[in-house]
Parts: structure tokens; sequence; C-alpha cells
């Protein structure tokens, strides 16, 4: 896939942007608060119909504005198509070559981008909640249909939460328990093909870059299974999975009801981040933990590349002044090497220099307008 | 600056679902402009509708008069029963003609969020029916979404020791419809609920 323009209008602070991409490297300059950033969100909100930070979906409408559109030109599997997202009064619509996309499949097909932001480096100091919004993101990107089965736990588990604070009735809540094991069955089971498929690559990575002889691990923790040895998480299918959760809320209902709020399940679990066998939350250096994160987006970027037969879309922010010297070198050559189109932002040009080549597009952003440099 | 019976209509039109501020004023100017006949029509429709239409007691369909022609019809199986959320639904699983029992209309699925439990569906009135009508079978036609299997499976333990039997309708791939094109969660469940041939 390649993107051959992105078109943003009256998104966060740009009012009109256009903007003809590098096959390779485009890359962003400009100082904070100029807008680096909202031009990277564009498009990954394009991309993903997710905006990179938290807030309500009017937040991204330029203050003043009535709607916010971003439109993309794609090559996808040698067809051009033009894909866009509107932001009005609270609500997104989609559109595909100028008609309503008639279902979120038809609107991706085939998009895949792979964000890497300063808030992911906090990822391994950070809460399990921090942990799993960033492998739900990794999971998205390689199931599609993730973004519905995610939506449909978390919706079973805000009605049994609900029925938990009421004091329902069993038989009530006995429906929502079942209807939240089944939704929570699939949820792992996804997020455990994405482990699967991303560990190994991300301690491969990590070798490279860890600079030290321990090895990382990256591993799913589910909290509060009790599931017998002979049918560990790893290899019960999804059937088993949705019964033993039922059985687990049922056994934690009496604690559970009492503080109106659901213990186990997908929810509460979390990815374990060890370097030779320690927490790497605990005892690994600062640059270790950005390794870390670092090595994760390595491999989510080589696993999709695997999956889907080409690589996807690659959106740095400001990555590079939070990364040292020598991390940086590795993931600029990473970059330059992989042949993958890249959307950096930076402060500094000089940072992300060694990314860049003779058809890199040097962008500057300055008060919210977007200007092309040099060439 | 328009007249204040035109700004009331507005008002009204602009109540129902899927109708803006803009919309309801182009309909309102269009009602304007139409013969008066046209006008007093749509009107005498809208009075009519809610003089006349009520809630069939037995199915909970719509009806004019007692009972609702399905409820009626004598040609219809009184041993198959389907459960239904809406009357859209209802409508639907009729044009298919292939279903020749008789209906149950919830209006609503069970929803906590939305402060739906039992007792604001239809459901005691189900367990009444039951009792004094010969159902042996019970298909539960509610929607595929978290809400609707939530209430099937509450109808499930409600029915099944009541020594009926209990079915839910199949999820899959539309018929006439690509695999290539269904979106992966129905295919998912497609795959889960294969059959051997």
């Amino acid at each position: 896939m390649r993107l051959l323009r992105l078109t943003v209008k009256d998104f966060r602070n740009l009012s009109e942007v256009e903007v003809e991409p590098s096959v390779h490297a485009t890359i962003a300059v400009g100082q904070n608060g100029q807008g680096k950033t909202n031009l990277l969100e564009a498009l990954y909100y394009l991309c993903t119909l997710k905006p990179l930070r938290a807030g309500r979906l009017q937040e991204l409408v330029r203050f003043g504005a009535g709607q916010a559109t971003v439109t993309g030109r794609f090559l996808l599997r040698g067809a051009e198509r033009v894909i866009s997202v509107q932001v009005q009064d609270g609500a997104r619509s989609v559109f595909v070559d100028g008609k309503k996309a008639a279902s979120l499949e038809e609107y991706f097909g085939g998009v895949a981008v792979v964000a890497f932001t300063p808030d992911d480096l906090h990822v391994v100091k950070g809460g399990p909640d921090g942990r799993r919004a960033f492998l739900d993101r990794a999971v998205f990107n390689r199931f599609p249909a993730y973004l519905k089965e995610g939506r449909a736990y978390a919706r079973a588990l805000k009605n049994r939460n609900k029925l938990l604070k009421d004091q329902a009735e069993p038989a009530y809540l006995a429906a929502y328990d079942e209807a939240l094991a089944q939704a929570g069955a699939r949820v792992w089971t996804r997020r455990r093909a994405l482990m699967e498929e991303l560990s190994g690559r991300a301690a491969a990575a990590f070798e490279r870059i860890g600079r030290t002889a321990d090895p990382a691990t990256f591993r799913y923790v589910p909290h509060g299974l009790k599931l017998p040895p002979e049918c560990p998480f790893g290899a019960a299918d999804e059937g088993a999975l949705s019964a033993h959760l039922l059985q687990r809320l049922g056994a934690r209902l009496p604690r559970d009801g009492e503080r109106g709020y659901t213990s186990v399940g997908p929810h509460a679990d979390d990815v374990a981040l060890e370097l030779g066998g320690r927490s790497a939350r605990d005892y690994a250096s600062q640059g270790q933990q950005r390794a870390f994160v670092l090595a994760w987006k390595v491999a989510e970027i080589e696993n999709l590349s695997a999956a889907l037969g080409h690589l996807p879309l690659l959106l740095l922010d400001d990555v590079s002044s939070e990364l040292d010297p020598e991390r940086n070198a590795y993931l600029m050559a990473y970059l330059s090497h992989s042949g993958a189109q890249v959307v950096l932002t930076t402060t500094d040009g000089s940072l992300v220099r060694a990314a860049a080549g003779e058809d890199t597009a040097w962008l500057s952003v300055r008060g919210g307008a977007v200007r092309a440099e040099g060439s | 600056m328009t007249p204040a019976p035109l700004n009331r209509l507005v008002a009204q039109l602009a109540k129902l679902p899927g109708i803006g501020e803009k919309t309801a004023q182009r309909l309102a100017f269009h009602l304007l402009r139409s013969p008066p006949e046209y006008a007093l029509e749509l009107s005498g429709a809208i009075q009519e509708v809610v003089a006349q239409v009520r809630l069939c007691p037995r199915c909970f369909s719509l009806a004019e008069g007692a009972l609702c022609p399905l409820c009626t019809d004598a040609r219809r199986e009184d041993r198959v029963l389907c459960v239904v959320e809406g009357v859209a639904d209802l409508l639907a699983i009729e044009r298919t003609r292939e279903f020749k029992g008789r209906y149950h209309v919830l209006h609503g699925v069970l929803s906590p969020l939305e402060g739906v439990g039992p007792d604001q569906l239809r459901i005691r009135e189900l367990i009444t029916r039951l009792g004094d009508s010969p159902v042996e079978e019970i298909i539960v036609a509610t929607n595929p979404d978290v809400e609707g299997e939530a209430t099937a499976l509450y109808l499930m333990r409600l029915l099944k020791p009541m020594g009926v039997k209990v079915s839910r309708i199949a999820q899959g791939i539309p018929m006439g419809g690509d695999l290539e094109y269904a979106d992966q969660a129905t295919l998912a469940r497609a795959l889960q609920g294969r059959r051997e041939l």
C-alpha cells in the first residue's frame, strides 16, 4: 500500500493542509505546539478511526469549524482508492471513493498503519491499562475485526458491572455472565494469537538493540484464572476459555458483588515484560525499557508485513528526541533499509537525517500550516 | 420572522428520528406548498394511527381492534413461537414466508446501561402465554449483539425448565454473499457454527 496524497481540513489546529508524501520518508519539522502531531494524528485517525490521544471525538474538529475532514488517496493492490473520514457533531462518517462505506471492513480493506509516539515509551513503567491499550492497538492492526469484538466485550462488561452495582436478580446477572464470557473468550483468543506471532520477533529485535546479554521476554498474563495444568491458557480453545471465564465469574461473585466491579477477564490482564527473568519495570534501565518498546514496534512492523504481504505505513511522532543516539541511529537505519513508507515528525531535522534519502519530502509545520520545503 | 404555526410544525418535525432542523424546515415548506388536501390527509393518517393502532394483547405486535391478524389466523401453527425484539424484526421474518408459527414481540432487549430490565420487556406476558397455549418450541430471534445475546441467554434459562424446546437462530454468512466480503467476526462465527455434510 502507498499513500499518494493526504488532505486535511479543520482537524485540530490544521485548517487546510495538502501533503504529497514521498514513497519513502516524509519528515515534518516544526516547534512544539505548531501542529506536527496533529498532522500525524489526522493520518492515524484516517487509517484506524481511533484518535491517537484520548478525548471526545468533537475535540478533533478545529475550534470554530463545523466539521473535520481527512482524506487520503492510497494505492492499494495496484488500484487507487480514496478513503475519507468526517467528524461532525461528535459522530464520524466514513467514505470510500466518495461513497459512504457500507462497512468498516470495506473501509479498512488493506490499509495498515503502525504508529510510534513518545507516550508509547512510557508503557513499560506505566500501569497495566496502558499496556493493554498498547497491545489492543497492535491486535486491531493485525485483526481489524477486533474493533467490533473489543467493543462488544467492553459493552458486556459495562452492563454486567451495572447489574452488580444494582444488585440485580441472579437470573438476570447470569445471562450477562454468559454474554461476557463469550465476548471475553474472543478477546483472549485474538490477543493470544497476536502475542504468539509477535513475542519471538520482539525478543529477536531486542537482542539487536538491548545492549545486554539478558534475553527479553514478552508474555501475556491472564489475571485470576485457574485453568487446569492439562489445559493451560495457551492451549485452551475458545469454548474452554469461555466456560472457564464463566466459572471464574461465578467464583468471584461474592466479592465482585460487594464492590460492584468485575475483577476477572481480559480487562484485568497484563503484558509481562521481563529482562533475564526479572520485571523490566523494576530492573531495566530507562534505555533498556525504551528498547523494549522499540523492539515491540519493530516486531509489529515485521509481523504485519509477513501477514499482509506488504509493509504497513509507519508514523513516528517525535520519537528520536526520546531515544539515546545509538538506538535512534538503529531506528533510523532500520526505517531507511525497510523500504517502508514513513511519516516522521521532529523538532530537530538533524535527528532523523539518517532516515532521509534523496527522495525525502521535507515539510515545515508552523501555526497550523504545512509547507513543502526545499525541493 | 416566520409565522408561529410554521415554527411549531418545524419544531415537531425536527423531533423525528433522522430529521434535523434544516430538513424539518424543508418538509414544512413542502407541506405548505402542497395542495391543502395532502396536509389534511397526512394529519388524518397520524391521528388514525394514534387512535386505532394498539398492541395485540397476546403477541404485542401491532393490531387494529382486539387481536392482531397473526394471532387470529387459524392456518398458523400454535406449536412454534418466534420471539423477536421489535415489530420491524417480525416483519423481516414474515417477508421470508418461511415461518408458519406465531410471534411474541419483547419490545426491546435487556440492557442494564439503558435501564431496561426483564420487567420492562414483555417477558412476564410470554410466560403467562405459555401456560395456556400448546407451544412446544420457542425460537429466540434477538439480534446477535451483546444485548441480544444476553436476552437470548436469559430467556433460555427461564424457559428450558418449563419443559419447552428453546432454539436460537443461526449466525453466519449471508446468502448470496461472498466469503471474501464477509466481515471477520461473522466469518469466525460461521466457522465455529459449521456443520458436517
